[in-house]
């Protein structure tokens, strides 16, 4: 009796402890939550599920076997006036999605049903899109197309707080979903086509105060400064547009920066132009963030060849040797593998077909491939340790590409001293499994449509990615032999996500209209065609699947 | 306890004394403000003709100089040698100007008007203390190129513009209690002053006024009569009229044919991305409200816009359509828009004078889809 005593009053102070963490209703994601999402399987509570950008989920209930059953579980309506880009936020069984508008929803993770829905109308300057949500402290927090950082009431989707979070709006908006990290929300301007100078910047997650810039092009006296000629600096582009990574351990945040502008003219802005095209390691441990290296993909881009893809931290194993390693992408079709620590090149591979890399888009007309929205896309690719490969679909298409000589800076329109290419040839797509220990591919299959669906693998060897076409494969991730397929009927432009709720396994995705950059005259029956005419697709639709 | 309510009494009185303060009147200040420098520099010029000699009248004009500069409440007044000024002196008024939260279109020229009265007090003081007849002439003739520049030119508006400056072409110089009107249309009713963005336009006077009632100091560039008024205009109303030319009537830019054909051209070609409303789905909105504001906050005029269509549409395509077609897409989006039509097509080559025509909202538009301001087209 007297040695069990002691016992009941451990146990009696453990639950007057978790006590109050039982009762209530609602709790939200905390630091150690961000900090600790890999182990937690019931939630994906950051973009890519982790700090580290690998959407990989570890001890996956989806096996090879169990993902040639997988079964609709539900699907969700949203807002269709743009393609859904949207990565779900999941926790505590509510899934927040985001339509290319702004608009915010808050579903049952079970069954689809809407909770709460916030409707916007925002101003739109060139294109609609919405990478989702950031979740915290009892808010959703949504970047917008017109500049603006909204913090809604998690339970009940009423604006808490609406702060300008653009410095021009005239020529800046946001497509990136905002990543919390501390008390801070951390987020990237839309502004690199438009005429801005790149920034990623910092907010206090409880106000949305701007606690720190971080422009991605020198100024004056700032190394680096050189390698742009004259003023061109002013307008020269480097957005962070797509997503960042994060290590907390040595508070290495990193990114990729856009193309420099205008993006088809180089000879007003003779040299490399730094930190265009450039993943950068930054140190954020203090207030602003200090540079710990940096690492330019395509010196003095004239093709608007951006790393779109977001940095992948993870530990791959090259000649035996286990190495922390960071991956990049870009839309001129390269795969890039470097060393996190300092930036150096390991290697890098084609994954889209390549020509005219050194040509300068010209008054006549160049041919270049890959296209402006060729390579490798803004949802990038995903590591499986089981198989040591990176999984990474691409957009294989080639363009002409014309410059007049001239840049005129519109506020509001492109600044691209030429225009968009013309489409050149066929349209098609790759799923590429590159082998990290070789920097090969282990498999690449060629697809009849673009890819750009990011791609999500689970420990179990399966890998799930989606194509422009609407369908949706799991892929086994050593042959690359199709397991499974669902033909959504609309274009898929997001990646999937994924959570267990009462012991089920959930892949979720969003699918809707092709929007500027992906339409298509093979969609047939119902989708756009510039040829004729043609009923617009207005679906959009959040899609989750589980095992029988 | 008695010490208590004492001070809440003062208090009180002191609250009430805030709220009841004299209305503003920064016209009355300014040309007020003008005639103190003006008290000053009439007592430097009149020592420097030799009206009076020796260094006791010498001392005595910067003193009085200086105190119609810095009025009975600024440093250094000695009101032992009198004040030709109202007492206010020029820095009192500047500073009840500058006394508000609001920046004005003025407030730039004021407080540069403010910086150089300081300068010619500094150089008064440094007058007062010479000892060699020759350093003395020298502060005084700093101080007097200081109050030029206090008064400034008609001219500007900018900080060198001055006093005057700002009189002559802001809304400084409409005087308490005039009429204010539109600086876009001359109202019915005269005597008015036309006012926009802070800038004075004109002043409109009934064609019976008596000439010594014209405003004094305005920069009139150029004079309008009409049957019943006589318009002056200023040197704003260039600045201005641009920003005017969105206002009523909007002109005519393109053919009813053009629009009609570019109906077609829109539907085959923008309305996947731009949507059949014109409000934008993957694109922007392209016509109506929404787009006219955009217009107007970007400033972007007809030549921004045709850019935009026929080098950088469709997105998917740049340059792929004919100029033809451009050009009824155009006038289609501005026909959308409740631009009227008219009997000159819109160009399908470029032409500079586009630059000139500025979109924005339209005043006496009547849209025929009020929810998103467009108007449908037949």
């Amino acid at each position: 009796m007297s040695r069990l005593a002691p016992v009941l009053v451990i146990a009696g102070f453990l639950f007057l402890l978790v006590a109050p963490g039982l009762r209530a209703q609602n709790s939200w994601p905390t630091s150690d939550s961000y900090t600790s999402a890999a182990d937690n399987n019931s939630a994906w509570i950051l973009p890519a599920r982790t700090y580290s950008g690998n959407r990989y989920v570890p001890a996956a209930k989806i096996g090879a076997a169990d993902a040639a059953k997988l079964k609709k579980a539900w699907s969700a309506s949203v807002d269709a006036r743009g393609p859904l880009e949207v990565s779900p936020i999941v926790w505590q069984g509510t899934m927040y999605v985001t339509s290319s508008h702004n608009d915010v929803y808050a579903l049952d993770a079970k069954t689809g049903a809407v909770k709460w829905h916030f409707a916007d109308k925002p101003h739109v300057i060139a294109f609609s899109a919405n990478r989702g949500v950031a979740l915290g402290d009892g808010k959703v927090y949504e970047a917008t197309l017109d500049g603006h950082l909204i913090a809604l009431d998690a339970t009940t989707g009423k604006v808490v707080w609406n702060v300008l979070a653009a410095h021009d709006p005239r020529n800046t908006f946001f497509t990136m979903q905002p990543v919390p990290y501390g008390s801070m929300l951390l987020l990237g301007a839309s502004n690199g086509d438009w005429g801005g100078i790149g920034y990623l910047s910092a907010f206090d997650a409880a106000t949305g105060k701007r606690l720190w810039d971080w422009k991605t092009i020198p100024g004056p006296g700032e190394p680096g400064h050189n390698t742009w000629s004259g003023d061109s600096w002013k307008r020269g582009g480097a957005a962070i547009w797509s997503g960042i990574a994060i290590d907390p351990s040595s508070s290495t945040l990193y990114a990729d920066l856009g193309n420099p502008q205008p993006d088809f003219l180089g000879t007003i802005r003779q040299g490399s132009n730094l930190y265009s095209d450039s993943m950068v390691a930054l140190d954020i441990s203090g207030g602003a963030p200090k540079m710990k290296w940096y690492h330019q993909f395509i010196a003095h881009d004239t093709h608007d060849w951006d790393p779109a893809m977001p940095p992948v931290l993870f530990t791959g194993t090259i000649g035996g040797t286990p190495r922390h390693l960071v991956a990049a992408g870009d839309k001129g079709g390269n795969f890039w593998v470097l060393d996190a620590a300092t930036g150096s090149l390991v290697y890098h591979l084609a994954v889209s077909t390549q020509r005219g890399q050194n040509t300068q888009p010209s008054r006549t007309g160049d041919i270049a491939c890959p296209n402006t929205n060729g390579g490798v896309e803004f949802n990038g690719g995903s590591y499986l340790p089981q198989t040591n490969a990176f999984y990474v679909p691409s957009v294989n298409q080639c363009g002409i590409w014309t410059s007049p000589g001239t840049a005129a800076y519109i506020a509001g329109q492109f600044y691209l001293g030429g225009a968009f290419p013309k489409q050149y040839g066929p349209s098609t797509g790759y799923v590429n499994a590159v082998d990290i220990g070789t920097g090969k591919f282990l498999w690449r299959k060629h697809l009849a449509f673009p890819q750009i669906g990011g791609a999500l693998s689970l420990s179990s060897g399966v890998v799930f990615t989606g194509g422009v076409n609407g369908d949706f494969t799991a892929y086994d991730a050593k042959t690359g032999a199709v397991l499974w397929h669902y033909q959504t009927g609309l274009t898929i432009q997001g990646p999937p996500s994924y959570y267990e709720l009462d012991g089920k396994p959930y892949v979720v995705v969003g699918a809707g209209p092709a929007g500027v950059n992906f339409a298509d005259p093979r969609f047939g029956q119902g989708a756009p065609t510039l040829e004729g005419t043609y009923s617009h697709p207005v679906r959009a639709v959040i899609t989750a699947f589980t095992t029988p | 306890m008695r010490t208590i309510a004492a001070f809440a009494a003062f208090a009180l009185m002191l609250a009430c004394m805030a709220r009841a303060g004299p209305a503003r009147d920064d016209h009355g200040s300014a040309i007020a403000a003008i005639a103190d420098v003006q008290a000053a520099v009439a007592e430097i010029v009149r020592i420097e003709n030799g009206d009076e000699i020796g260094r006791d009248a010498y001392v005595r004009a910067a003193h009085r100089a200086l105190n119609a500069l810095v009025g009975r409440d600024g440093e250094n007044y000695a009101r032992a040698f009198g004040d030709p000024g109202d007492g206010i002196g020029t820095l009192g008024h500047v500073d009840r100007m500058l006394d508000q939260n609001a920046t004005l279109r003025w407030t730039p020229a004021v407080e540069g008007a403010k910086a150089n009265v300081l300068a010619a007090a500094e150089d008064l003081q440094d007058a007062i203390g010479e000892r060699e007849l020759e350093d003395y002439q020298i502060d005084l003739t700093r101080a007097l190129a200081n109050l030029a520049l206090v008064v400034g030119r008609p001219s500007t508006d900018g900080v060198l513009g001055g006093l005057s400056g700002a009189l002559a072409n802001t809304d400084l110089g409409v005087p308490s209690g005039a009429r204010r009107a539109s600086a876009c249309k001359v109202p019915a009713r005269t005597p008015a002053y036309g006012v926009r963005a802070g800038r004075l336009v004109y002043v409109a006077l009934p064609r019976t006024i008596a000439a010594a009632q014209v405003p004094v100091g305005l920069d009139i560039r150029s004079i309008v009569v009409s049957a019943s008024n006589v318009v002056l205009y200023t040197g704003s109303a260039s600045a201005v009229a641009r920003s005017c030319a969105t206002a009523d009537p909007p002109p005519a830019l393109y053919t009813r044919e053009q629009a009609r054909a570019g109906a077609a051209v829109y539907a085959r070609y923008c309305l996947q991305c731009h949507g059949t409303d014109l409000q934008g789905t993957a694109g922007p909105a392209v016509a109506g409200t929404e787009f006219l504001k955009t217009a107007k906050f970007d400033g972007w005029s007809l030549r921004d816009v045709r850019t935009t269509v026929f080098e950088n549409m469709p997105f998917s395509n740049p340059g792929s359509l004919t100029p033809r077609q451009y050009a009824e897409a155009t006038a289609f989006l501005l026909a959308s828009s409740c631009y009227p039509a008219g009997s000159k097509p819109f160009p399908q080559s470029d032409e500079a004078s586009l630059a000139a025509i500025k979109l924005g909202p339209i005043t006496a538009a009547k849209p025929t889809n009020a929810k998103n301001g467009t108007c449908a087209v037949k």
